[in-house]
């Protein structure tokens, strides 16, 4: 009876993950507490969070692909290249048309591929690998490689404002966390969702629309995409070249840390948000403490690994409790 | 052209009925590169009867179960489901259409829970807000609860993901599935080659019921005892062609296994 009532079998059920990452981050925040008490005020963690905003909001699109069986590697140049977009055409026209050309030019490079994905049949690793280099070449080519300056003050006025006491781009992840909790945990499309990541063939076999599903989900992670970079430009009144490098590799490791099985079919929003946080501590916090901040890189892949390791651990874990579960029943 | 001599390879043990097909292929063949998999097949099934399709390995059984279930899509003739002829069958208009099939793979998403897993796809929606349909969970519980209990299986969980069930009870999810909307045909795929003796006579005596409720049942099995046991007709393919349509009263097992080697003539009806 000990092995099964182990102060860590919560881990094992389904709310495990979070509330694993949950104790991670108290742990984490309890140590900066300790030794950096001035860490521990609302404004610095609203600069976290600011921080963290559009790797949150790269990991909830992220988020949708993984689940579903799918990836996009190319978020990173994507985003890039809208906030260069962004940038470059509201300085010829009104902000509101330069933020929808951004979103949507996003959304359409999501969508192709999407397609390229469905229909070449390739792993998406591999196809969205192409247009990751693609992308970023396009980028350094209309740039020239400099970054796009003086774009007008009411471009700036967006993502530079205040929402529900936060800055928008932190209100945005939040609303965009609980919207896609919702989508995901209560709508058909989101159990589609889930069962074209669990068994592509039984989706097809029960008439899962799986074309236009796989479609939709990289092209709202393309507009997703591109709402953030559009907030990155205005925020920042400049959009580079250089943005976005590695924003792939953050919101894969947000996404497999919060629980998010890398085959596809499980996970939750709730999972990741926690893990957004917890790397936005660890992040900070190496800096706060004076620690070299060469060593975020490190911590980072570092995590990367732990979190797929951990996965695979406690599935056999799970495995494991499942039997000595069966085994005591009868 | 006149199709009524050239259709039937010998005159259909469903000659003479009163009652209109569920479903009827005319000349359906399919081929896959070079192969003709399905040869000019013609079938029809009628309301509450149970037809075995039986065959050996390379027959043309399974590609015909995906014609009719919208997996694949035949090459020339027909398909008439009741009165429509249909050119392109989906998985999604068939399941429309009221055909259902247990696959023998059963097609369930192992990460979801067996309530999700019978109502995938059809799921009960409470409200739209736009595109989305947000899922009357309750519903979707109760439906497969109600369903689950009906075929007699013993399920207490029904949330929980369905990858660590037993073969049975993953075989009454898939079964149950196809309850939900199969009011034309119901196909089963190898129904008893998971299952032990006990579980076999539920799912044929859950065959019979399923087959009095006026639905057309198509059992694809090996099994010859299975056959005779619940099948009112047989059928056989051999190369993609029907070789033996007929009544099981008429049929011996010899019959049948010479029909499907082909190493003896075709019985006579």
């Amino acid at each position: 009876m000990a092995r099964l009532f182990s102060p860590f079998s919560f881990l094992l059920t389904r709310y495990g993950r979070a509330s694993g990452i949950g104790l991670a981050l108290a742990a984490a925040l309890l140590v900066l507490g300790i030794f950096r008490p001035n860490y521990m005020n609302f404004d610095n963690f609203m600069v976290v969070a600011l921080q963290m905003s559009f790797i949150g909001m790269a990991a909830i699109g992220t988020a949708g692909l993984i689940i579903s069986g799918n990836i996009d590697l190319s978020i990173g140049s994507m985003f890039a290249l809208s906030s260069v977009c962004a940038a470059m055409i509201a300085k010829v026209a009104p902000p509101a048309i330069a933020i929808l050309a951004a979103i949507v030019l996003a959304g359409l490079i999501g969508l192709c591929n999407g397609l390229l994905v469905w229909r070449v049949k390739l792993s998406p690793i591999i196809i969205t690998l192409g247009s990751m280099a693609i992308l970023r070449g396009v980028v350094l080519l209309i740039t020239g490689g400099y970054s796009v300056r003086g774009v007008p003050k009411s471009f700036g006025a967006f993502g530079q404002a205040q929402c529900l006491g936060m800055p928008v781009p932190v209100c945005a992840l939040v609303l965009m966390a609980l919207a896609s909790q919702f989508v995901l945990s209560r709508t058909t499309v989101g159990r589609h969702v889930f069962a074209i990541g669990g068994s592509r063939t039984a989706s097809i076999a029960v008439g899962i629309p799986l074309r236009r599903l796989v479609l939709g989900i990289f092209l709202v992670n393309g507009c997703i995409i591109g709402f953030s970079a559009v907030l990155a430009a205005s925020r920042y009144g400049s959009a580079s070249p250089s943005f976005g490098i590695g924003l792939e590799l953050d919101a894969i490791t947000a996404v497999i840390l919060g629980g998010v099985a890398f085959t596809g079919g499980e996970g939750d929003i709730l999972g990741v948000m926690l893990a957004v946080a917890l790397l936005g501590v660890i992040n900070s916090g190496i800096v706060s403490l004076g620690i070299d901040p060469h060593w975020s890189e490190i911590v980072k892949g570092g995590t990367l690994l732990f979190a797929v390791s951990l996965d695979q651990f406690s599935q056999e874990a799970r495995e494991r409790y499942r039997k000595l579960l069966a085994m005591k029943a009868q | 052209m006149n199709h009524s001599d050239k259709n039937v390879p010998s005159e259909p043990a469903s000659a003479g009925r009163l009652q209109k097909p569920l479903v009827s292929c005319r000349n359906l063949s399919k081929y896959f590169g070079g192969t003709r998999a399905l040869d000019r097949v013609s079938l029809e099934l009628y309301p509450g009867e149970v037809v075995a399709l039986i065959g050996d390995n390379g027959a043309g059984k399974s590609t015909l179960v995906k014609i009719l279930s919208g997996l694949e899509s035949h090459d020339e003739g027909e398909l008439w489901l009741g009165e429509t002829c249909v050119a392109k069958l989906g998985p999604r208009e068939a399941r429309r259409f009221g055909v259902e099939t247990v696959h023998q793979n059963l097609n369930l998403c192992d990460n979801l829970g067996a309530a999700a897993n019978v109502m995938l796809g059809q799921e009960p929606v409470r409200f739209r807000f736009g595109p989305l349909r947000i899922i009357d969970e309750a519903r979707a519980l109760a439906e497969s609860r109600r369903r689950i209990d009906e075929i007699g299986a013993t399920l207490d969980d029904l949330t929980s993901p369905v990858r660590r069930l037993s073969g049975g009870q993953r075989q009454a999810i898939a079964i149950a599935r196809a309850l939900t909307s199969a009011h034309r045909l119901i196909m089963f795929d190898e129904p008893t080659a998971a299952l032990g003796v006990h579980q076999t006579r539920a799912t044929l005596e859950l065959i019979r019921r399923v087959a009095a409720q006026g639905v057309a049942v198509m059992v694809i099995s090996h099994n010859m005892e299975d056959i005779f046991a619940v099948a009112g007709r047989v059928v056989v393919l051999r190369q993609g062609r029907v070789i033996l349509d007929s009544p099981v009263s008429a049929a011996t097992r010899e019959g049948l296994v010479a029909a499907m080697m082909g190493s003896a003539p075709v019985l006579p009806n």
